[in-house]
């Protein structure tokens, strides 16, 4: 397909009026459409926010209350006497802290070595990475819980977290050498000068440099952990070793002493689970988007 | 001729830093490769070498493996009705959802790129949805859409659609409203904003270029915009392809693959082979069958791609 920009006569010298309300319409038709696509974006979490704060008989009486009557703060308070969900949100947390120094130290190692040394073979190995992404994870899946299987590492942590102490996968090993490469060797060299070891400089040098890298990085491995879902899912069967996602689709199934409806507090529990998230993007807002800055993508 | 002796000898010292130099790299680039070489071998290479192995034999964990060749695969093609529908389904799914969840980006992406004030509150308001665990979003979107209860079937009753869809409990509408939720997870995420960078890079001066022959703005999008966003809109397949043929979560914990059998895509039902009846050399077979499929269809992208993607400056 050809960009080429068609040539249009320019006999249209109507004058300013005329272009001014054209802009004005472009403007107000902008923000129509903006304001109906953000309601339709809110909707859906307003109404989480609501639903966790009715009962359930209000819930389901056929005529919609966009408000509780009474906010039910009590429903929260039931979800944790329910399902261990607190046990959960902690184990959930606890593996970000495993895997977090995991991929921040294995990666930014992998990161240096391709960002910085010459050596036989760096080109295959590096294609080899990224060609990691493009295959999908059914075809490792099973010899991996064979694996795990026979080395008795079901029900621990180990399947879910070691990967990120090797390397972290192709991803974050890539952003953070995309990152390396932009710092000027000049630094390192003044450093080697100096009489400094490779390590020395990654720790002393590099690393320093990193922070927004490394920080973006670590809010990468924190979303996904939360978010994984399938890994925790065949490798815990244990439910007081559960973590957040496992636990929710836990409770939307099993069966409860009260047998009444459960909408309203599965609405707090996903709530609750959004809470931790959303804390860390109000926090950090701007690390969520440099994921696609420094992969530098110039597309 | 002390010239060319130093000379001589200085290159001398230089071929010797040179060697020092790249023994230090060869040195250091793998010693800092090692831990990544550990998982490639042990974590990737092994296991994709375990499992086309294992889809060749009859296995369930507890006893070994049993060679049985090529019974898999042609179990696969010959004797096994839901591999063409699960297939089926992930098409359908991956082929609808994807490009509407690309091309609704890109607009987004688009009114977000106008110079207006407040833009940056939509931005945020968009990229919400995506941050939402996708399990709490299955839990949401189960409760919006119920048949009965939901507030979405209680609106489309109002507005005078006495019979509305059953969406997840209906076998017509269970992907459908999948990719519904699908897209509001996706559509303002992290593919908006790389839209929003590719926007960035298209040069002003091609739109005061096209402004002087007096284009409109649509002109301007559908002359200048959208071919310059074709490597973005490439990109963004291409990822999204991948992703969507994997779709895995969202159908298991919002439906378990039903009702019937209408949400059982493929990696559903090479799960239920492996985990619920351990036929893990099955699995395997229908593993390897499915990297096949997802490697030919990148390659038969970038191949198309020739054919609509349009470079800027080269």
């Amino acid at each position: 397909m050809a960009a080429t920009i068609e040539r249009i006569p320019s006999t249209d010298i109507s004058g300013d009026v005329y272009r001014r309300g054209r802009t004005q319409i472009q403007k107000a038709v902008t923000y129509i459409l903006l304001t109906a696509a953000g309601l339709m974006f809110a909707f859906p979490l307003f109404w989480t926010v609501s639903s966790s704060l009715q009962t359930w008989q209000e819930l389901r009486s056929y005529e919609p209350h966009l408000f509780p009557s009474i906010p039910q703060w009590a429903n929260y308070a039931q979800v944790f006497q329910s399902v261990p969900f607190a046990r959960w949100m902690a184990n959930s947390f606890l593996i970000t802290a495993i895997t977090i120094p995991g991929v921040i130290i294995t990666g930014s190692l992998t990161a240096y070595s391709f960002a910085r040394f010459n050596y036989i073979g760096k080109e295959f190995w590096f294609v080899l990475m990224l060609g990691t992404m493009m295959i999908p994870t059914q075809v490792i899946l099973i010899p991996q819980y064979v694996l795990f299987f026979n080395l008795k590492l079901i029900n621990t942590y180990v399947p879910l977290t070691i990967g990120s102490w090797l390397g972290g996968g192709a991803f974050m090993i890539f952003l953070l050498r995309q990152f390396i490469m932009s710092i000027p060797r000049d630094l390192d060299e003044a450093a080697l000068m100096d009489g400094a070891s490779p390590i020395r400089i990654l720790w002393g040098v590099l690393l320093p440099l990193m922070k927004p890298a490394l920080t973006t990085v670590a809010i990468l491995q924190f979303l996904g952990d939360w978010n994984e879902f399938f890994g925790p899912f065949i490798y815990l069967s244990k439910v007081e070793l559960f973590t957040a996602a496992v636990g929710l689709r836990f409770f939307q199934n099993i069966p409860l002493e009260s047998r009444d409806p459960r909408d309203h507090l599965l609405m707090a529990a996903a709530a609750i689970m959004t809470i931790p998230v959303i804390t860390l993007f109000a926090a950090a807002q701007r690390y969520f988007i440099q994921g696609v800055v420094l992969s530098g993508l110039k597309i | 001729m002390a010239t060319l002796a130093s000379r001589l000898k200085f290159q001398g010292l230089s071929e010797r830093l040179t060697t020092t130099k790249q023994r230090r790299d060869n040195f250091y680039g793998y010693l800092f490769l090692i831990p990544w070489l550990l998982g490639f071998f042990g974590l990737f290479i092994g296991p994709g070498l375990g499992s086309l192995y294992f889809s060749f034999t009859k296995y369930d964990v507890l006893s070994a493996p049993e060679w049985i060749g090529l019974d898999n695969y042609i179990k696969m093609f010959t004797d096994d009705p839901l591999f063409y529908t699960s297939l089926g389904r992930t098409f359908y799914y991956a082929g609808l959802g994807v490009p509407l969840g690309v091309i609704g980006s890109m607009f987004l992406a688009i009114l977000l790129n106008a110079k207006l004030k407040g833009l940056a509150m939509y931005r945020t308001l968009f990229f919400m949805p995506s941050l939402v665990p996708i399990v709490a979003s299955v839990v949401l979107w189960k409760w919006l859409l119920h048949a009965d209860f939901g507030i979405i079937n209680q609106w489309l009753i109002d507005l005078g659609w006495s019979d509305p869809p059953g969406w997840f409990g209906d076998r017509r509408w269970a992907i459908p409203s999948l990719i519904m939720m699908g897209l509001w997870q996706g559509l303002g995420g992290t593919r908006m904003i790389i839209f929003l960078a590719g926007l960035q890079g298209i040069p002003e001066s091609l739109y005061e270029a096209a402004s002087i022959d007096g284009a409109t703005a649509l002109h301007k999008l559908r002359h200048v915009t959208i071919p310059l966003l074709t490597p973005t809109i490439f990109f963004n397949m291409v990822l999204g392809i991948i992703g969507g043929l994997q779709v895995f979560t969202a159908a298991f914990v919002a439906t378990e693959g039903g009702p019937g059998f209408a949400t059982t895509f493929y990696s559903l039902h090479l799960y239920r082979h492996a985990f619920d009846y351990w036929n893990m050399g099955y699995a395997s077979s229908l593993a390897w069958f499915f990297a096949f499929v997802i490697v030919s269809m990148t390659i038969w992208q970038l191949r198309l791609s020739r054919r609509w993607v349009f470079y800027y400056g080269s």
